[in-house]
């Protein structure tokens, strides 16, 4: 299958690009001309494992994925949750081999760009690659918040900044809106994100549902109470560096 | 080895407070409970609520039973020898 520019997926990507800084024109333009391979995959489809050295970087357009690890007997760590505008792996196109697998959480669409024409639109636009440098930053920046949730926040409190960081982020890519977002993991999928038991994720839904702070049904979560999530957690967006959309 | 297993209610803060408390030679190895019906699927089956030593594995497993859950136990107890 041979790569093609594709307007709909790069527009996801704008998007998200969009959503942590500014782009011109040109280089709207010049990511739009990205030439990519659409794919369509199942759920629980592997993307790249541990250990590959991938030629192309992977953007989700409709779906969700995670990067993880595996030990052995199945232990399952999620690394992270992405939604479409996320680029799942560009550290492949300075660090060559993987260290964490992706893998899709829902059915799926992906864009693969070669790291070739990421390195050609990098070097052209240096405003670009100082783009993509800071989704990395602000990707490593999620990760040290995940780490002050494993070790020192309550299942409680861990399972509310998760929360409140997914709606923030489907907000910035206009997937969320109202209090209301799309959220098709499973109890699993949640337990193994936060290093907690499908049984702790369980009896923290329900205490929250007891409480009304949330609804969660049929893959859709509904936030009623986002101050006090927002409170319970001491969430600070900060680390998710977003920009105030202009077109709101 | 044989466990002594000594019903127990466990404040776990959520709706499943049925447990057994599980000695080994005395000692204290671990804290089952029952999972009520708000799990769904998982609704009567025991959860490694606390473990002590060996028994303490990051990955809490359920069991389809309680003698599921002591063969796991034990298998963790042997670890130790």
């Amino acid at each position: 299958m041979s790569s093609a520019p594709d307007l709909h997926a790069m527009n996801w990507l704008i998007r998200k690009l969009e959503s942590i800084a500014s782009l011109s024109e040109v280089e709207r333009q010049a990511i739009e001309s990205l030439p990519v391979r659409i794919h369509k995959l199942n759920v629980r489809q592997d993307i790249v494992r541990d250990g590959d050295k991938p030629s192309h970087c992977c953007l989700i357009i409709d779906g969700w994925a995670c990067r993880y690890k595996l030990l052995s007997q199945g232990k399952r760590q999620i690394l992270s949750f992405h939604i479409p505008g996320d680029i799942l792996d560009l550290q492949s196109l300075h660090v060559p081999t993987m260290d964490y697998s992706l893998g899709t959480l829902t059915k799926a669409t992906v864009a693969f760009i070669p790291h070739e024409s990421l390195r050609k639109l990098t070097a052209r636009h240096p405003g670009i690659a100082a783009i993509l440098w800071r989704d990395t930053l602000i990707d490593a920046g999620i990760f040290r918040e995940w780490l002050v949730s494993m070790g020192r926040r309550s299942a409680f409190e861990h399972v509310a900044h998760l929360f409140c960081e997914l709606y923030l982020k489907l907000q910035a890519v206009g997937l969320a809106g109202n209090y209301r977002c799309s959220l098709p993991v499973t109890q699993a999928d949640l337990a193994d994100a936060l290093g907690l038991t499908p049984v702790h994720i369980n009896r923290v839904l329900q205490e929250m549902r007891g409480k009304t702070l949330i609804t969660l049904r049929s893959s859709t979560l509904v936030i009623e109470a986002w101050n006090e999530l927002l409170r319970v957690s001491e969430f600070d967006p900060t680390y998710l560096h977003l920009e105030k959309r202009a077109t709101g | 080895m044989t466990l002594r297993l000594q019903p127990v209610q466990v404040a776990t803060g959520s709706y499943d407070v049925d447990g057994q408390l599980v000695f080994t030679n005395g000692f204290l190895a671990a804290v089952l409970v029952k999972l009520s019906g708000y799990h769904d699927d998982m609704a009567g089956m025991w959860f490694l609520e606390a473990g002590f030593g060996w028994v303490d594995t990051p990955t809490r497993p359920t069991f389809a039973d309680l003698d599921a859950a002591q063969a796991w136990i034990e298998q963790q107890l042997a670890q130790a020898a």
